[in-house]
This record gives structure tokens, sequence and C-alpha cells, in this order.
């Protein structure tokens, strides 16, 4: 048993040193796979490289903040600052350079406010698809705005802490002044206290005398008036006797008339017999007292008392009021207020991001990965199919039987790319669609738009397969050989990982592959929102690299095809 | 009959350093077999791929139905049946399908469905018709193969090995068809290394050997060309004594393996004296077997070796 293990061991080993393929997939396509990833994501891991993010800054404050933190961040190791006039600029620079991930903008009154103790924002706009390195970048920024506020609290409390020992300087000195106002209040007080005494005593004489004197001269006045008033009443009492008199005598002397009458006109009836009523009539009677001599009766007396002529007190007081001075303060009080120039604590240096481009800011991760490993799965499905696919008719013999049959390589070549061609972009479609349902991903503001790039890439694979199958030659061979072209192509393309990570040489070499393209436009569509005639170019120039694949795999696969 | 549907003149073509076929003419009139008999490496395929029209020979001409291969090529296509040596078909498609397929690549529209249920009816696979190649056992597809050959009814007939790996009730399935095919008119040309297919359908037969047609005619005249002598088989228990029939004239060995020899005489008379002659050299005689002269016989005395060897490269 030993002796099988040991042989079967060695003829392992044996097997596989004659196997191309599998040596291939051993050794050299994992270094291949694992160095594009290595050199893609070294950034991340904080190896240096020499790479430079260029960051547009759009300065509408031009204060003292927006110089610090322009400073600050042109200091910045691997970042280099580009001054543009506004965001429309600053919008365009991001769109055409790599290595700008966002802009900045101060916003007018930036530097005011931080001073006055608000806290401004400083705005960041940010590229979708470079969130990434955007974030990176905003952490350094974070970091610089919490640097800029603590040296300008720092500042503040150094001015604060003068003006603190100012003040407290000024305060002992108002303890002494209040000590000595004290001192004088105190004598003040009692010279007050002096002062108002001698008064109430000064007062209260002069109001004694004043009211004695006031009580005579009253006293008088009220009998003056008492005396005139009884003449009056007694001459007015004579008046109305008289007037009695005559109303009584004229009372006498009716009444006697009233008995001559009654008895003459009874005598004269009496005589006239039969002519009593020629009799005339009789004679009038005298006249009473006239009404206003009965209302003179009548009425009450009236005396013309008039008020007796009051004494009014004198309203001067002829008092002396001693006079207290107030105590002179020598402090000069407007020395104790702290002055206008106390400094102010500034406020936080804060920032917002925001989107630059119509996408929104936060990207869905699968708005990077449906796309992403949507093309590589395409490269792999299409390379393997249209290589595979020769390769096993050629094997099968099928490929010679469908000549003897009279098909043309042409037209053998071209169906079987149409195939694989409508077979990947019906595979993007489906990913695309379970990614919208599954996962939210963004389709864009036109979602048909991304047939186009989804087209031209299918159509270089599928051109690119034929390649392959030149190539490669043998099935065991095109699947190593184009499993790896597959994943270095989408690995170099940006498809795993966004294409701003790599270092420049790579970005460079990765313009030729279709990979680096589709996702431009794909992100152009699906993150950055931007309409179909952005991804106009990237779709063209994907059809172009398809085009080059084509004419080299046409012109192997005649003697492929042999 | 008199008619040759096939003419061929001088062909060559060779794969860099390599000759592959050298000098090769020969004709096929129509309803007539032809078979091509040669070792693995013979030139048969090639030859076969040239009149085809898939390979583009290097010199010399072929007509077809009077037509050069090379020129109507497209024209000529769809008058050629050919059917490889690799079973070509596709394995994931149904008998049907497959056979539906070639026929229209053949120019057969509608009615590549009644040709392809006639093919499967003439390989006797109607009730698999509808079953994926890949279930079928290699006869059937062997069957198949030749089933797509012929599916558009085509007037010559190219046939390369069409029995490798077949079990004989298969075999004998695929010849009887070619033999009726021929029976329609086709011109058949069949290529192979074994000799009892050719010796039973082949009207006339080519020795190929290293690209080079070393003997043409029927069976019996390139059997007489090789002298018509007997040859003995005869098997030891141990390892005999070299030259241990020397002496006897007219005696020489086709083949020797350790246990076994084969050696061709001049006459059944020498029989006997061999048969002693192996007894006294002491190896021990197992099994004996003597043999008319056939095919194979010839094509070993005219090449020296056999049509089952391998061709060694000269250079």
């Amino acid at each position: 048993m030993q002796r099988t293990a040991a042989l079967i061991f060695c003829n392992d080993f044996r097997v596989l040193l004659k196997d191309r393929s599998a040596l291939f997939m051993l050794f050299l396509a994992p270094i291949v796979i694992i160095a594009v990833a290595g050199f893609s994501l070294r950034n991340i891991y904080g190896q240096p490289a020499n790479r430079v993010y260029v960051i547009p800054i759009v300065d509408q404050d031009h204060g003292t903040i927006a110089q610090a933190l322009i400073k600050a961040v042109s200091h910045q190791p691997s970042i280099e600052i580009a001054p543009v006039a506004d965001l429309h600029l600053a919008r365009s620079y991001v769109m055409t350079h790599e290595r700008a991930p966002l802009a900045i903008v101060i916003p007018a009154g930036t530097s005011a406010g931080f001073e006055s103790g608000l806290s401004p924002l400083i705005l960041v706009y940010v590229d979708p698809i470079k969130r990434l390195e955007a974030s990176m970048i905003e952490l350094r920024l974070n970091e610089l705005s919490r640097q800029i506020t603590a040296i300008a609290h720092r500042r503040a409390q150094a001015a604060l802490a003068q003006n603190t020992a100012a003040l407290r300087v000024r305060l002992e000195r108002l303890a002494d002044a209040e000590k000595t106002i004290q001192i004088e209040l105190a004598t003040y007080r009692q010279n007050i206290t002096r002062s108002r005494l001698a008064m109430e005593s000064a007062v209260r004489d002069q109001i004694r005398r004043d009211v004695e004197s006031l009580q005579r001269q009253t006293q008088a006045a009220v009998e003056r008036s008492i005396a005139a008033a009884r003449v009056e009443l007694a001459d007015k009492l004579a008046a109305k006797r008289q007037a009695l008199t005559a109303v009584d005598q004229y009372l006498r002397q009716l009444q006697a008339s009233e008995r001559d009458f009654d008895r003459w006109f009874a005598d004269l009836k009496a005589a006239a017999g039969s002519y009593a009523g020629r009799i005339p009539t009789p004679p009038r009677w005298p006249a009473p007292p006239g009404k206003d001599q009965l209302a003179a009766l009548s009425s009450p007396i009236e005396l013309s008392f008039s008020s007796p002529a009051w004494p009014v007190p004198s309203t001067g007081l002829n008092i002396r009021f001693p006079r207290v001075s107030l105590p002179e303060l020598k402090i000069a009080l407007a020395d104790l207020i702290p002055q206008a120039s106390t400094p102010v604590l500034p406020g936080v240096l804060g920032w917002r991001d925001r989107s630059l481009m119509p996408g929104k800011l936060e990207v869905n991760s699968f708005d990077q990965y449906v796309p992403g490993f949507g093309i590589t799965f395409l490269l792999i499905d299409v390379l393997w199919g249209v290589s595979v696919g020769l390769i096993d008719e050629h094997d099968w013999g099928t490929l010679q039987r469908l000549q003897v049959s009279g098909a043309t390589v042409g037209g053998i070549l071209m169906g079987k790319m149409l195939a694989r061609f409508v077979i990947g972009l019906m595979q993007l479609i489906v990913l695309f669609a379970f990614g919208w349902l599954l996962f939210g991903i963004a389709l864009g503001a036109h979602p048909w738009a991304l047939l186009l790039p989804g087209a031209a890439v299918s159509f270089a694979a599928a051109a690119f397969g034929l390649v392959i199958a030149c190539v490669a030659r043998t099935r065991d061979a095109v699947l190593p050989i184009g499993a790896m072209a597959a994943m270095a192509m989408s690995a170099v393309g940006g498809c795993w990982w966004p294409i701003g990570f790599e270092p420049s040489w790579m970005r460079t070499a990765a313009l030729w592959v279709p990979t680096t393209w589709t996702m431009r436009a794909f992100n152009d569509l699906m993150i950055r929102g931007l309409p179909l005639s952005t991804a106009l170019w990237p779709a063209a120039m994907t059809f172009g690299l398809g085009l080059v694949y084509l004419t080299v795999g046409v012109a192997a696969s005649s003697r492929f095809l042999q | 009959m008199d008619a040759a549907l096939v003419e061929v003149s001088h062909l060559r073509k060779s794969y860099g350093p390599r000759m592959a076929v050298d000098d090769v003419s020969f004709s096929v009139n129509a309803g007539e077999i032809v078979g091509l008999l040669g070792p693995n490496g013979a030139g048969k395929t090639t030859t076969l791929s040239i009149l085809a029209t898939v390979l583009k020979p290097d010199g010399g001409k072929v007509r077809i139905a009077g037509c050069d291969a090379q020129q109507r090529a497209g024209a000529l296509r769809r008058r050629l049946g050919f059917v490889p040596q690799s079973v070509a078909l596709y394995p994931s498609l149904s008998a049907l399908q497959n056979l539906e397929l070639f026929a229209r690549f053949h120019g057969l529209a509608r009615a590549a469905r009644g040709a392809a249920m006639a093919a499967l009816e003439a390989v006797g696979l109607s009730e698999r018709a509808n079953d994926a190649v890949l279930t079928m056992s290699g006869g059937m597809k062997r069957r198949l193969n030749l089933a797509c050959g012929i599916v558009h009814g085509p007037e010559v007939l190219l046939l390369d090995e069409p029995t490798v790996g077949v079990d004989p009730q298969s075999r004998e399935k695929i010849l009887r068809i070619v033999g009726n095919l021929s029976q329609t008119g086709a011109a058949i040309i069949y290529s192979t290394h074994y000799m009892e297919e050719v010796e039973r359908i082949c009207d006339r037969v080519l020795l190929i050997d290293r690209g080079q047609v070393i003997a043409g005619g029927t069976v019996r005249e390139i059997i007489a060309l090789a002298g018509g002598q007997p040859r003995l088989e005869i098997s030891f228990h141990g390892e005999a004594p070299s030259g241990w029939y020397a002496g006897l004239a007219g005696v020489r060995e086709l083949a020797c393996e350790p246990g076994k020899a084969v050696l061709q005489f001049a006459d059944l008379g020498q029989l006997s004296e061999l048969l002693q002659r192996a007894r006294a050299c002491g190896a021990g005689v197992l099994e004996f077997s003597v043999h008319s002269p056939n095919l194979s016989d010839a094509f070993m005395s005219l090449t020296g070796h056999g049509l089952r060897d391998p061709v060694v490269e000269s250079n």
C-alpha cells in the first residue's frame, strides 16, 4: 500500500508537470490576479504610493478661516489643491480628473461667522462613484476642521485669559474704591442724620407758630360776620311786621262790609217785590292785598350772610436747611467696566457633504457590485461561450461538418458571436433587474440607456472570446486563460473596486480594456445620474475595442479553423 | 457506372516537412465503393478532407461531378456527404435536432424534418429520434454520425473510418447501409484500416502508405499483386530461437513477437516441415493457424509493415 501511495504520489506530480493548463491555474493565474488586486488596493492598506489627489476648492469667503483651511489642505501629504471659480467648474474638474474625488466650497461669511461664535459649515461636494476615496479625504478634512477649530479656540482662550487678568486687576482696584466709598458714605450718612434732626425741629416750631396766629385771625373774622347778620335780621323782621298789620286791617274792613251788604241786599229785595230781578249789580268789594304782598309774607327771611375773610397761612417756611455735601468718588467707574473688545470664543468649523452630481450622495454598494460583477460574469460566460464553443465544435468535428454542409467560416463565427452577444446582454438585463428588485440599485434617469454600454461590452466580450479561442486552442487551456483574462480585465477595469484606487500606470493600462469604459458608463448613468449622452463616448470606446478584438480574432481564426 | 464522379489527380498536401499526401491519383464512379486502406497516419483523412473541400491541397486537382472542387467548393458541398472519423454531433441535442440542423445547412428547408426522419429510419434510430446524443451508446452515435452525412442524399459520400470503436452489430448495420447507398448510385469513398470491411463492401481498393497509393484495384488484384502466398501464424510456450525456420526456400518472416511468429511460405507442401522445425526448436508449440493470403498480407508484403502498425516518421 505504501508503495502504491508513493507511486501515485510521484505520478501525480509527473502528470501535473505535463499539464500546462493546470500549471497555469496553479501559479500564473493567481499571481496575476494577486498582483492586480494588490497594486489596486495597496493604497487602502496605507502603503505609501505616489498617487496625489487633487481637490478643486471654491473660495467664496476669502477670510482667515478660508485661507487657513486652504493652507492646511494643501500641506496635506498626497493632496494638491486646484482653486476654481465656482461649483460648475469644480464639477467639470472632478468629472475629468480621476484623482479628484470631491470639491470643497467655502461659503461667503464662513470666517466672520466662525469668529463671531457661530458654527459655519464647509460644503464638500462628493462624486458618488469616488465615495470611498472621498471618505478618506473627508476623514482628513474632518481632522483639519477639528485642528483649525482647536487652534482658534486656543487663541481665543489665551486672549480671554489676558482679559481675565486685566479684569482681576480692575476688580481689586474696585474693591479698594469700594472701601473708600463705604467710609465716605458713613460720614455722609452721619451728616445727613444730623441735618435731618435739625430741620425737623425747625419745621415743628414754625408750624406751631403759624397755627396759633391762624386760629386768632379766624376767631375775629367769625365774630364780625355774626354781628352783621344780626342787624340785617332785625331790619327784615320789622318789614314783615308792617306788612302783617296792613293785611289785618283789610280783613277787618272786609268782614264789616260783608255784613252791611247782606242787610242792604235783603232790604232791597224785599222792597222790589216782583221787580227784584231788575235790581242792579251790587257795589265792588275792596281789593285784597296783592300777591306780591302775600308772597312777601310767606317768603323766608334771607340774610346776606357773607363768609368772613379767612386768614391765609403763610406758605413759606423760613427754615434754613443745613448743607451736606456728597462725598467725592475718586475712582473712574468707566475703568472698571470691561472693555468692549473682550474676545468671543469662536464657533466650531464643520463640514457637510453633498452630491456633486444629480445622483444621490450615499451610494448603495450594490450600485458598484451589480454592474461590476455582472460584467465579470458576462465576460466569463461570453468568453467561455465563444471560445469553448468554437473549440468544442472543432474537437467534436461539427465545425468541419458544418463547413462541409455549406456553412461559411464567417457565418459560423458571426452566428456564434451573435448568440453569445445576445446571451450576455440578456444576462446583464436579468442581473440588473434582480439588483433593482432585491438590492434597490439605482438605474438612473433612463434605465433603457444601460442597454448601450451593456451591448457594447457584450460585443467586446464575444470578440475577445474569439481571440481567446485562437490563442488557447484547447478546452483545457481556454478555461483558465479565459477565466484569468476575464478576472484581470474586471479587476483592472474597476469592476471590483473603484478604478481610482489603482495606481496611475494601471489606470493608463485600463484604458485598453473594455471593462473600464463600460464601468465608467454604468457609473455615470447609475450612480452619478447623468444623462445618456455621457455614456456615448465610453460605449463607443468599448465597441471600438471590440472591433479591434474582432479584427485580431478573425485574422487568427482563419489559421485556427484550418 | 462508368462515369467518374470523383477524379483525383496528382494530389499533394504537406504539413511542414511531413508529406501527408504525395501524388495521389484515383477516380470513383457513380455507384462504386472505393476503399482507402492504410495504417493510421497514412494520409487517408487528409485525402478525404481535401475531397470534402475543407482542406486546400498543395497541388493536384480534384474534380467532382466534373467541377473543380476548389473553385466551386460552395456549390459542390451540397452534393457531398462527409462522415468524419469523430462523432461530429451536438451531444446535448437530440438525434432529430442534429439531423435537421445539418439538413438545413445542406439546403433542405421544409423538407429537413422528413429527410431527418428518413435518415433515422435508414440507420435504425427512429425510436431514439428525440433522445439526446449523449444518452446514446457508441454504436448508435456512429450510426447517427453516418445519418448526418447522408441526410441530404449526397451524390458523393466520403466516409472516414465510420466504424472505429463500434460493436459488431452496429458495424454490421453501418456496412449494410453503405452498401445500400452505393446501390442508389452514390459514389462512396470508404477510408478504413480494417481490411475485413474493405474486402466485404468495396469494389476497388487503394492501398495507401505514407501518403502514397502503393497499389490499387480489386481485392483479388491486389492480393495477386502481392504474390498470393499463404502464411503461418504460430505461438510458442517459450521464446523460439532465432532462425528456427532457416534453410527452407521461400519462407520469410512477416512479423515476430516474443512467443509468436508470422511466416509466409511458398506453398502448402512446406507446412509439415515448418511444423516439425517448430516442435524441434524446444520452445513448445502452443497453437498454430494457416491462412490464405488477404489484403493485410498483401499490404505487409508491399510495405514491409502491418496495417495496424502506425506510420513511423522517416524524418
